[in-house]
């Protein structure tokens, strides 16, 4: 590390002691002070650290070194250490995170797509001429995934185009004890969705002249609606979107309302879908939606190297480089790991030497920890349909076939197969965040796909292999009160029909397009229990005054016989067509 | 009504086929000692049609008059209340059901009927009888722990109420039932019976039978009364006067499984194997049992096989059926017999044919 840096900072840390708490201290207090001793020795110490040679004082502290100076010390360097490195030369403005420090003032500044930009801001400015004109809405969905930035867009346009943006405000949560100090008092409680319909509301009727801004003209107000109130259940789902529709129809300002698109993979159940509807039928009533795609890694990079050369850090650009890949096209989290990362000059030389640790493995990287153990950078998720695209097109290494020389094992020739181009598959699964059940049934319904069509071998090899983790599966669902247990069969139960699939499928098919097919037995399962429902209360309802008979009997004897002396024809693909119409004798007297 | 309900013996005395059980159980009720019993045997053969007799034996014409209702049960199973629906038909001497129904909650339900039959039990006016007769369909299809509690509960409650079991497969009924009930093995009946049966209903419905038609018929029924007689009555429909060979129309389900059968037998590969699967579903859908469609199919491929290949395709048909019946989704299982049996096929074709 530069040297002239680290003397810039005691310089600094130690002329602001004694006078103005203000800037850079109020950060380092903020830093230490869960420490107290070593903050309250703070004077002393910087001073005994601003000798010029930063070397000596380690001779000096260890003279007097007894077991509580130890720790004292120890302490001590390791504020010093904070200390050193948060202040850095460039950090004069007040903004200590960079997030907002470098939050895009102007539209050449963003790092979103030039056109998504220009389709927002077109939108704006054609709104903002003509106001009154009624003919189509008001309102722009923006969707996207945290941090591809989509509220900067929207206040670097404003800015650009010179107008105010008023924001609703997301109302503080109540918390329970405030909640009940508030109805002891009488305050009656208002959840957020209520609060929000009455905003709403009041938008609608009487537009923003109440609030404070009444000495803006109306005109060059852009409503931002960044806060979605969180809702659950159906009824306050409905109740939301009926607050939506209301808005879209009847509000003159233009608004934008800001959608925060998850993973489709880190919330299956029906939030996510909640909002999919919810977008479509805004869209449905005339809304313009614009989707922001996650920021390239490109233009990540570019912000990072501005930063860097803005706050003349040392990072090399292989470093920024990996920043921008692990963050996922969120420029938020890219920025905030280079902030983080800037502050620990040891963990970029670990950085560098992992990096290159990867280079080297490339090819092979099948490690578990690899991409994952690095301390920043977003834990990539994968989407269900991604981890089970990777998984049924099997792509492998080609050429070389396992010619490592510890060949500890030697396998039969059947056995091998090439390495995978992938993580491990128990990683991807992890990343997928898939239930084992959803993924065997995926696999099942779609792998004879990808089989060739003279491989009937590899189809049994992975039947075999599926039949085993419903095994597994089945045995877990019958522990049910060992979730532990169960939660160790499901994971194996997982591991094997993906491991099986991969292995058994011998000579996959070269890649081309397949859609992936929802499991036809979900529906099989339903319309089963179905049948059987109905197979029970016809049971019920027969007249005949004999014992009752089990579903065996009744579906394998007594129905097709039914069917044949009501001439009818077996009909197997409309499954309740043979008990629609009663007309026969002989079936009324089921 | 149908001719299988219609012709159904009402009395131990009318019986016409396993007379020899009937008269020994006649023999058993009137002195008046009733001990538990257990059924058993293949499904056609006549174990309810004995077990409804033997009711009427017991407590007379009363016990025809069957109400047929879903009874709701709420069960107190420590922290939680658990609620039942189960079908019943029920006298006012006997209550029949099949607990199975239940699906793993089977246990509760009979401990809590058999108390509550115990509760109220009935008192004739002689004093005598005092007791009710609990009839359980399927027995073999409970779970361990409903079996566990159905030996206790016999024990406790043998005063005041019989059991009759009832099931296909003594092998599933634990020890412990077996050795407190009477067991009695119903064989299924010989084709010489059935033929007999339907001669028997021909001359009541005053038809014309051609000789050895009612024998086609019983060669086909698979030894199961009931089968014949329903496959007899769509003869008739079907055509009458009967012709020496007219064709009796095979069960639907069947017939789908022998097309699946021949398809597997043109093709082997991962695409039939697909169609195959979506063939299977519809069987499964229509509630077809995937062990019958597991053993037909079996039977349908054996058929047209070489010799040398019939044993390992019956190992096979045996492993994954036991799989089958431990596992949940019964389509892995099925096809992944079905895969196997392509590959083994296929490899045959190629050794044989080149």
């Amino acid at each position: 590390m530069g040297k002239a840096k680290r003397n810039c900072a005691i310089v600094i840390s130690s002329s602001d002691d004694e006078k103005d708490k203000d800037n850079n201290l109020l950060l380092k207090s903020g830093f230490s002070s869960s420490k107290s001793a070593p903050t309250r020795k703070n004077p002393k110490r910087a001073k005994r650290v601003s000798l010029p040679s930063s070397n000596s004082r380690q001779p000096f502290q260890y003279s007097s070194s007894s077991g509580f100076d130890e720790v004292k010390r120890i302490c001590e360097e390791f504020d010093q250490g904070l200390t050193q490195f948060k202040v850095t030369p460039g950090s004069r403005s007040n903004k200590d995170l960079w997030v907002e420090k470098y939050t895009p003032s102007c539209l050449e500044e963003l790092a979103v797509h030039k056109k998504k930009v220009e389709e927002v801001k077109i939108w704006f400015e054609e709104r903002l001429k003509n106001p009154v004109d009624n003919s189509y809405s008001n309102v722009i969905l923006i969707s996207g995934q945290a941090g591809v930035g989509k509220s900067a867009t929207i206040h670097a346009i404003a800015r650009h185009l010179g107008v105010e943006v008023h924001e609703w405000n997301t109302p503080t949560p109540t918390i329970w004890q405030e909640h009940l100090h508030n109805s002891n008092s009488g305050i009656s409680y208002m959840s957020k969705l209520d609060e929000f319909e009455s905003f709403v509301e009041k938008i609608r009727k009487y537009g923003l002249i109440s609030s404070s801004l009444t000495k803006v003209s109306p005109l060059s107000i852009i409503l931002l609606i960044d806060d979605i109130p969180l809702v659950k259940g159906k009824v306050s789902y409905g109740r939301l979107q009926r607050c939506f529709h209301l808005l879209l129809q009847s509000v003159r300002l233009p608004t934008a309302i800001l959608i925060n698109e998850y993973g489709r993979s880190e919330s299956a159940e029906h939030h996510s879908r909640y909002w999919e509807e919810l977008q479509s039928s805004l869209q449905k009533a005339g809304a313009c939606k614009v989707s922001f795609n996650p920021i390239t890694a490109n233009s990540i990079k570019k912000v990072l190297s501005k930063i860097r050369r803005v706050e003349r850090i040392e990072v090399s650009d292989e470093q920024i480089n990996l920043l921008a890949n692990t963050s996922g096209g969120d420029i938020r989290h890219a920025i905030t790991s280079l902030q983080y990362f800037s502050l620990k000059p040891r963990s970029m030389d670990s950085l560098s030497v992992r990096s290159a640790y990867r280079e080297e493995k490339g090819a092979e990287s099948s490690h578990l920890d690899d991409g994952v153990s690095l301390a920043f950078g977003k834990d990539a998720t994968l989407s269900l349909f991604h981890a089970l695209g990777k998984f049924l097109h099997n792509k492998r290494e080609t050429g070389s076939l396992a010619t490592s020389d510890e060949g500890a094992i030697l396998l039969k020739e059947k056995f091998i197969r090439c390495p995978l181009k992938m993580d491990a598959p128990e990683l991807v699964l992890s990343q997928a965040h898939g239930q084992a059940t959803l993924i065997v049934d995926f696999l099942h319904e779609n792998v004879l796909d990808f089989v060739r069509e003279e491989s009937i071998d590899d189809a049994w090899v992975i039947g075999t292999y599926l039949s085993d983790s419903d095994l597994l599966l089945a045995s877990s669902a019958s522990l049910s009160r060992n979730y532990e247990a169960e939660n160790v069969l499901q994971s194996t139960a997982a591991s094997i029909a993906v491991r099986g699939v991969l292995f058994g499928n011998n000579y996959p098919l070269s890649s081309r397009w397949h859609a992936i097919r929802r499991p036809v037995l979900w529906q099989v399962e339903q319309s089963l229990w179905r049948n059987k429902c109905q197979m029970q209360s016809e049971r019920r309802d027969a007249r005949m005054n004999t014992s009752l008979n089990n579903h065996t009997v009744i579906a394998t004897e007594f129905k097709p016989a039914l069917n044949w002396l009501g001439h009818k024809l077996p009909d197997y693909t409309a499954n309740d067509a043979d008990d629609d119409d009663k007309d026969d004798d002989e079936i009324e007297e089921w | 009504m149908l001719w299988v309900d219609k012709y159904r013996p009402k009395t131990l005395d009318k019986v016409l086929i396993h007379e020899e059980i009937a008269q020994n159980l006649k023999k058993l009720v009137t002195e008046q000692d009733c001990p538990h019993l257990l059924f058993y045997g293949p499904s056609g053969s006549g174990k309810k049609t004995l077990i409804m007799a033997l009711l009427r034996q017991i407590f007379g014409a009363s016990a025809d008059k069957v109400k047929v209702e879903n009874k709701n049960w709420k069960v107190d199973a420590g922290t939680r209340t658990i609620d039942v629906e189960l079908t019943t038909m029920s006298s006012t001497h006997h209550v029949e059901l099949s607990p199975s129904d239940a699906g793993f909650q089977d246990r509760y339900v009979v401990q809590e009927i058999i108390k509550e039959m115990a509760k109220n039990r009935p008192i004739d006016t002689k004093g005598k009888k005092g007791f009710k007769v609990l009839v359980l369909n399927e027995v073999d299809k409970l779970s361990r722990e409903a079996q566990h509690s159905l030996r206790r509960t016999m024990e406790k409650y043998s005063s005041s109420c019989r059991l009759i079991l009832c099931c296909n497969s003594s092998s599933k009924v634990t020890e412990a039932i077996r050795s407190r009930c009477l067991n009695m093995r119903i064989n299924a009946p010989t084709e010489g019976e059935i033929a007999k049966v339907l001669e028997f209903i021909g001359k009541k419905e005053g038809l014309q039978l051609p000789s050895g038609f009612s024998d086609r018929i019983a060669q086909q029924s698979n030894r199961s009364l009931r089968r014949a007689i329903l496959s007899f009555e769509t003869c008739r429909v079907q055509q009458y006067p009967f012709t020496i060979n007219q064709a009796i129309p095979p069960m639907d389900w069947e017939e789908y499984v022998s097309e699946i059968a021949s398809s597997i037998f043109k093709e082997q590969s991962p695409k039939r194997l697909f169609e195959v699967r979506g063939k299977l579903y519809e069987l499964l859908i229509n509630c077809i049992p995937p062990e019958i469609i597991l053993k037909r199919l079996l039977s349908e491929l054996l058929k047209k096989l070489d010799m040398e290949l019939k044993h390992e395709i019956s190992h096979w048909a045996a492993y994954y059926e036991h799989r089958l019946r431990l596992g949940q989704k019964a389509i892995f299982h099925l096809e992944a017999f079905v895969a196997k049996f392509m590959s083994i096929y296929k490899g045959f074709l190629i050794e044989t044919f080149g």
